[in-house]
């Protein structure tokens, strides 16, 4: 069982519900799901969708074209006419056959022209006689649904608008032949928090197996399984969680596409719930979450909570973190350990701000005026975000530092279930405190691996400035001070590559002696899994080269595993492949192969098996994506 | 956790960092009022911060023998929320400039009296960038010429008292460099209102500005507290309308005679703090800086599980 699955509608217009319900019911007959959101910079009408994997593993990437698609509204059958293909069908409310692209007016102008350029290419009328005829003529099949009929025949109470995710859902499910029971239990489920919508939504979805019953459909049973509990996290959930898990007791941020859904998350949890009875005894409070004036305020703020010893973090994307380079240059001078979730969407400026992007790698590295040292990471799925949430709070505090942890707008988004979590998997590394009562020097130079004795507001007396100090804390301009702090400081990155074991820096994924090697960081790594698997399938032996720390950068081992590569291809979701760019960088080693995507929407794995394919036989040897709507 | 122990009561609070202020600048009378306050209030030098934003002001810290952060240019006072907000029980002072405060912070400056989190912030009010050499602050009236800068001032002032009423500082007060004991009394005053406090500090560059001089101050400054009908404490909501317009007008009083005292005290406005009682009911017990985050073994204390219920599908 291998579903791809697209439910496309206005934004605001249900179509989370609908994916949801889905989801529900299929986490629940023991499948996995995976999917990624897609949206406008826009509350209500633009078209969005939602692209979605069903699998009985666990899969790490979407494909096109899909299986089924499902309009809920008449942009999405001109939106996605490349994205089905013979044997799909798509399912759409009857009364959009009346449409005409004139009344098209939420989509794009260019988008539109395209449109009707292809439309017009195939002698097609420009509306949706038009493109229901292309469909057919293209050997997709649709399913027409008088929703507005179905539902007031079973809900007549109304408004009929309101079922029209149900009804999209529950003729999916019923397509795909998943039994009732579950079905019904994923509606229960998705509607767990509003009881009294449970009974209508479960009538239209009758309803819904009705009709495709009606249409005489061959429906073959979908087997079902015992389901363990598992969670429904997206990226900006996982990274929350790990946060909170971590330690994280005060988190600041500004209001950004896509960072701000985790602050809201730990918003809803400032109160926690405790693992063991051993807590019962311990100093128990809670998260404090502050929404600031700006993002200059957001970086700054978590400093000065980090100044008393609370674990503090704060998350923004790109537009955010231009304006907290300042306070992050402040933090690497004065030693304060502070975490700053980046969720890298589509630049410069504004860009595209609900879109992926993977841009600022190469902004993380270098941010912030003069030289410092900092922790640059990176997760690629959802254990990732949460284990290096935890992790990037430790290396805050043992080496009393920023640390940027790098998301990317794809895997903010991706709806992935995990099945465990394991609360023993990062040991909480508390620092070594000052002891000298009377005589305390905060920057210390009577270090060997660069990090002084850890001091906190409230039970410390020492002074900090930004501009370059004496071990107390003064302003210095000593040109021997100056050498000396500069070098304890940038020692703390020495050791901190030594510490930081190598699985935290880069992995190798697949077979050792592989004919082509991946080299990829991001969202892209479990799409380059499911990859690597399909290759196999057609006798190419692939492996993958996965960065996950990029300061300090794993030299040799990327040099080792590079060095005898054969055929290597650099995978990015930016126009300069900067993880390309620190390699060579760090070990001198040119990448030769390029497979980049910037439009700003989500991989897909069949569009990176063609370019692979592609540079494989010699044809190219950059290949740039173009999938998405 | 080990703690530094000091003995209270014979605690000096100016350490012995050489002050490079110019001299006669007014900066030095608030290092004596601060100093005196605390000493005052036998403040326990580990419970009090004092932080800083870029210019003659941002150096402050350095001279108080308290924990001290010279932190940003604009940014003292979301670095004095964040301490104050993961430790409530600590005492926060911000000192930073009328350039600091009310330019490049001025976004700052404006939220916190949104938030009322309870922090000091000492407005230090010379109407010049000092530490750049002289130019206009937003505190310079239009059309001042002062010797520093070359030709009349072209932009508007703030007035700064005003402001901080405007945005909704539950305690603002102005007072003048020359009068240190009633800026000491002000600081004291302030330390013990629950939210957050701006206090103006008028005072001479004797470098920069030639028109506004100690001379031309002392001319000028009343004090309010010698009206004895003078009460700007609000302890009903039925008496803030008027209390907070007086404060207001009085605040906007300036040129021949220009008031100098508490402008306005409001008792019920909740601080930040208490508001975030009603989310995390242990926070004064527990704040983020006093929480035990892990067990001793050293493994996390949340049950994820359990905390984010709603993301398990079961």
């Amino acid at each position: 069982m291998d579903i791809n699955l697209l439910v496309g509608g206005p934004q605001g217009g249900g179509i989370d519900s609908s994916a949801n319900m889905i989801n529900m019911a299929f986490s629940l007959a023991g499948y996995y799901i995976f999917g990624v959101r897609e949206y406008h910079s826009n509350i209500k009408g633009r078209h969005s969708y939602i692209h979605l994997r069903i699998m009985r593993r666990r899969p790490g990437s979407l494909k096109y074209p899909v299986d089924i698609m499902v309009a809920l509204d008449p942009d999405t059958l001109f939106e996605h006419m490349h994205d089905v293909s013979k044997n799909s069908k798509v399912i759409y409310d009857s009364a959009f056959e009346k449409f005409d692209l004139s009344q098209a007016r939420m989509i794009l102008p260019d988008t539109l022209a395209r449109i009707k350029e292809e439309l017009s290419k195939n002698n097609l009328p420009l509306n949706a006689a038009g493109v229901l005829e292309y469909y057919h003529s293209h050997g997709i099949k649709t399913i027409s649904i008088p929703f507005d009929k179905v539902i007031n025949e079973n809900v007549p109470e109304g408004p009929s608008t309101r079922y029209y995710n149900t009804l999209g859902a529950g003729v999916t499910l019923a397509l795909l032949g998943l039994d009732m029971d579950h079905a019904i239990a994923g509606i229960k489920y998705a509607f767990r928090k509003k009881p009294a919508v449970i009974e209508p939504n479960v009538k239209i979805l009758n309803a819904a197996y009705d009709f495709v019953d009606k249409l005489g459909e061959n429906i073959a049973n979908l087997e079902t399984y015992e389901a363990k509990p598992r969670m429904l996290l997206n990226g900006n959930d996982s990274v929350a969680i790990g946060k909170l898990m971590g330690g994280l007791r005060f988190q600041t941020y500004y209001p950004i596409t896509p960072a701000s859904d985790e602050s809201n998350l730990l918003e809803n949890h400032e109160e926690i719930e405790y693992l063991s009875e051993e807590a019962e005894n311990l100093r128990k409070g809670g998260l404090v979450v502050v929404q600031t004036e700006d993002e200059l305020a957001a970086v700054n703020m978590a400093n000065g909570a980090a100044l008393t010893g609370a674990r503090s973090a704060t998350a923004t994307s790109g537009p955010g973190f231009s304006l907290m380079a300042e306070g992050i240059s402040f933090a690497g001078m004065t030693e304060i350990p502070v975490v700053i979730t980046f969720y890298q969407r589509g630049g410069p400026s504004t860009g595209l701000p609900t879109r992926n992007g993977q841009a600022d790698l190469d902004f993380a590295l270098n941010t912030g005026h003069g030289e410092f040292p900092k922790i640059v990471l990176s997760s690629g799925d959802m254990e990732e975000c949460i284990y290096d949430a935890m992790k990037a709070l430790n290396y805050a505090q043992k080496y009393q530092l920023p640390v940027i942890h790098l998301i990317d707008k794809t895997l903010a988004n991706t709806m992935d279930l995990v099945p465990e979590i394991d609360v023993k998997k990062v040991k909480i590394e508390i620092p070594e405190y000052n002891n000298d009562e009377n005589n305390y020097k905060r920057y210390s130079l009577n270090t060997s691996n660069g990090v002084s004795p850890y001091g906190v507001f409230g039970r410390d007396v020492f002074w900090m400035t930004g501009d370059e100090h004496d071990e107390l804390g003064h302003v210095t301009e000593d040109p021997e001070i100056r050498d000396k702090m500069m070098e304890k400081r940038m020692k703390k990155l020495e050791t901190a590559a030594m510490e930081i074991p190598l699985e935290d820096k880069a992995v190798l994924y697949g077979n050792k002696e592989a004919d082509l090697t991946f080299v990829t960081w991001g969202s892209q790594k479990t799409l380059i899994m499911d990859l690597i698997d399909e290759l196999k399938k057609e006798n190419i032996n692939a492996n993958m080269l996965y960065l996950k720390m990029f300061e300090p950068f794993p030299s040799e081992f990327v040099e080792s595993i590079l060095g005898k590569s054969k055929t290597v291809i650099d995978v990015e979701s930016n126009m300069t492949a900067q993880a390309a760019k620190a390699i060579r960088l760090n070990t001198g080693i040119k990448i030769d192969n390029y497979i980049l995507k910037y439009n700003g929407r989500h991989m897909t794995i069949d569009e990176v098996l063609t370019a692979t394919k592609n540079i494989i036989d010699g044809k190219s040897k950059m290949e740039v994506l173009k999938n998405g709507s | 956790m080990q703690k530094t122990v000091y003995n209270k009561g014979s605690y000096n609070f100016r350490n012995n960092v050489t002050i490079d202020w110019c001299p006669g600048c007014g900066d030095f009378a608030i290092v004596t009022a601060v100093t005196q306050a605390l000493s005052k209030m036998d403040m326990d030098p580990t419970k009090v911060v004092a932080i800083s934003g870029i210019g003659c002001s941002g150096k402050t810290p350095h001279y108080l023998n308290i924990a001290g952060a010279h932190t940003l240019h604009g940014r003292a006072i979301p670095y004095a929320v964040g301490v104050k907000l993961a430790n409530p029980d600590l005492n926060v002072l911000v000192m930073g400039g009328d350039g600091d405060m009310l330019g490049i912070g001025a976004g700052h400056f404006v939220a916190e009296g949104r938030r009322n989190s309870g922090i000091v912030v000492l407005l230090y009010n010379n109407a010049v960038y000092g530490l750049t050499k002289g130019q206009a602050a937003p505190t310079m009236p239009l059309g001042e010429k002062v010797k520093s800068i070359p030709r009349p001032s072209i932009l508007g002032k703030i007035n700064p008292s005003a402001l901080a009423l405007a945005s909704g500082y539950t305690f603002v007060a102005r007072a003048f460099s020359s009068e240190i004991a009633q800026l000491s009394d002000i600081i004291i005053k302030a330390l013990n209102h629950k939210g957050s406090s701006m206090i103006e500090v008028l005072q001479p560059c004797p470098t920069y500005n030639d028109v506004n001089t100690l001379d031309w101050y002392r001319k000028r400054v009343y004090k309010l507290e010698n009206d004895k009908s003078w009460d700007p404490e609000v302890n009903s909501a039925d008496e803030d309308e008027e209390k907070f317009s007086r404060a207001y007008e009085t605040a906007m009083t300036w040129g021949d005679k220009i008031p100098i005292g508490i402008l306005y005290k409001n008792n019920i406005i909740p601080p930040f703090t208490e508001r975030l009682t009603s989310i995390v009911p242990d926070y004064f017990k527990y704040p983020p800086a006093n929480q035990d985050i892990c067990d001793k073994n050293g493994y996390t204390l949340v049950d994820p599980f359990k905390t984010f219920n709603e993301k398990v599908i079961d």
